[in-house]
């Protein structure tokens, strides 16, 4: 596929659907499509045939395009960090707030929820777990995970130092792995659109990571204003690897937590 | 997309490989001459939990400029880059790395035919890529589509690749490549990389 292929499709998404991908980075957004293409066996024009002939089809597509990538405990050592370096700092708020942006299934709510019940503050803190997608939202409110991803993110979480045993924080039903109902408790599962929709809320601790990736340049810096508003003073932005504040005008008003896992805390 | 600079010429020379591959990078960075004209783009295999840092273990080899580029750097001329684990690299057509961390092709990611498809479509000519060792199909598709894009394109010898599968699977699906054989392998390499 073909970057001009890409602006047809762009276009046609738009018109049927009213989702708007030109904010979203191109060189991602044509990899998806692309591989769209190839799994359905399919031709740019047939696609758009199909897109346009029923309602489900183009949604499909949608969440296809955007859906991420996630797991439990994904970053080891951003989460060794994010217990010893932030949490110290959080443990005296009465209440806390928390938003993992772009939450896909919730692997990273939970993570944050085991972390915070481990460190004893679970209790008063609330996470908001947001995407774009309801399928994905579905499925994280579920807390269902398949057996071969729990033994994933079981190492994941003994390398980020985890204290008990992963399988203390869920139950085997049907050959499924089951979120239990005490971390769920503490998590809203809610549609947000970093695009679009605007602050809903002031937290202490916002994580987005992976997620600015496929935005462009210009909606990007949208977003990152969008997060510096919802952050409260002194409160810590969270980005994947290899984001950084870089290019994002926001630069001054964040003092580093930490360069290589890209931890930042808002201090003006 | 506007182009991160207006002004000067890029070109890429695109490096892929997997199992067997690590020492021809190795000697293929003391092949490398101040200034490069170019920029020179390696994806190999690693593992999520990889933490080696490529151009910290490779920082004897060459001066020139190495790195682990983050998401949205501009990509320049007379500089190395290292695909990132976990990450795929992708080229943008505005002269920009972008980051993608969707499913992994051929149980791989970084994966070589994101980069290699992404630079393929991107506009920026491509002066070279080379596929190597590895013993999995990744890279085929992409080296193809350079090829069919009129790029110079270079496979190893299967047989005298330590994992023959990858070139094997580059060459049975395009018969455009360039076979890099034992007896010209480092002379050819050495006379892209000036």
């Amino acid at each position: 596929m073909e970057y001009t292929e890409l602006e047809i499709l762009i276009t046609r998404i738009r018109e049927i659907s009213g989702f708007d991908f030109s904010g979203y980075a191109r060189p991602s957004l044509l990899r998806r499509a692309s591989r769209y293409l190839t799994n359905h066996k399919m031709t740019l024009d047939a696609l758009l045939v199909h897109i346009g002939k029923d309602g489900r089809a183009v949604y499909d597509l949608i969440q296809d395009l955007t859906v991420n990538y996630s797991e439990m405990f994904r970053d080891a050592d951003f989460f060794v960090k994010v217990r010893t370096a932030v949490f110290p700092y959080l443990e005296s708020y009465p209440t806390l707030r928390f938003w993992v942006a772009g939450c896909a299934s919730g692997e990273e709510a939970y993570s944050l929820a085991i972390f915070l019940k481990e460190a004893g503050f679970l209790g008063r803190s609330l996470i908001y777990a947001t995407d774009l997608s309801n399928k994905a939202l579905t499925a994280g409110r579920e807390g269902v995970f398949t057996l071969g991803n729990a033994r994933t993110f079981s190492e994941n979480y003994l390398a980020a130092g985890g204290r008990h045993s992963l399988s203390d924080y869920y139950h085997v039903a049907y050959n499924k792995a089951v979120i239990v109902p005490e971390l769920r408790r503490n998590i809203v599962f809610s549609m947000h659109d970093l695009t679009g929709d605007g602050v809903f809320n002031e937290f202490q601790f916002i994580s987005c990571r992976n997620v600015m990736i496929y935005f462009t340049l210009e909606l990007r810096r949208k977003v990152f204003r969008l997060l510096y508003d919802s952050l409260s003073m002194l409160g810590f932005l969270c980005l994947g690897k290899r984001e950084t504040l870089r290019y994002s005008g926001l630069e001054e008003n964040f003092k580093v937590i930490d360069s290589a896992l890209n931890i930042y805390q808002k201090i003006r | 997309m506007k182009a991160a600079k207006e002004n000067g010429s890029l070109s890429l020379v695109l490096v892929g490989g997997s199992s067997g591959s690590f020492t021809i990078f190795e000697e293929m960075l003391k092949l490398v001459k101040n200034p490069l004209s170019f920029a020179l783009i390696f994806v190999l295999h690693r593992g999520k939990s990889s933490t080696a840092a490529l151009p910290e273990l490779f920082k004897k080899k060459t001066n020139v400029f190495m790195n682990e580029p983050f998401h949205l750097d501009p990509i320049e001329a007379n500089s190395i880059y290292f695909a990132y684990p976990d990450y795929h690299l992708l080229i943008g057509s505005d002269r920009r790395f972008y980051y993608d961390c969707s499913d992994k092709d051929f149980f791989s990611r970084p994966s070589i035919d994101a980069t290699f498809v992404s630079a393929a479509v991107s506009g920026i000519p491509v002066k070279a890529a080379m596929l190597f060792s590895g013993s999995s199909a990744d890279g085929a598709f992409g080296m193809k589509t350079l090829a069919e894009k009129g790029f110079p394109t270079y496979v190893q010898q299967p047989a005298e690749a330590e994992f023959s599968r990858m070139p094997a699977e580059a060459l049975a699906a395009c018969d455009k490549h360039q076979i890099l054989a034992d007896g010209n392998l480092f002379s050819v390499i050495n006379d892209i990389l000036q």
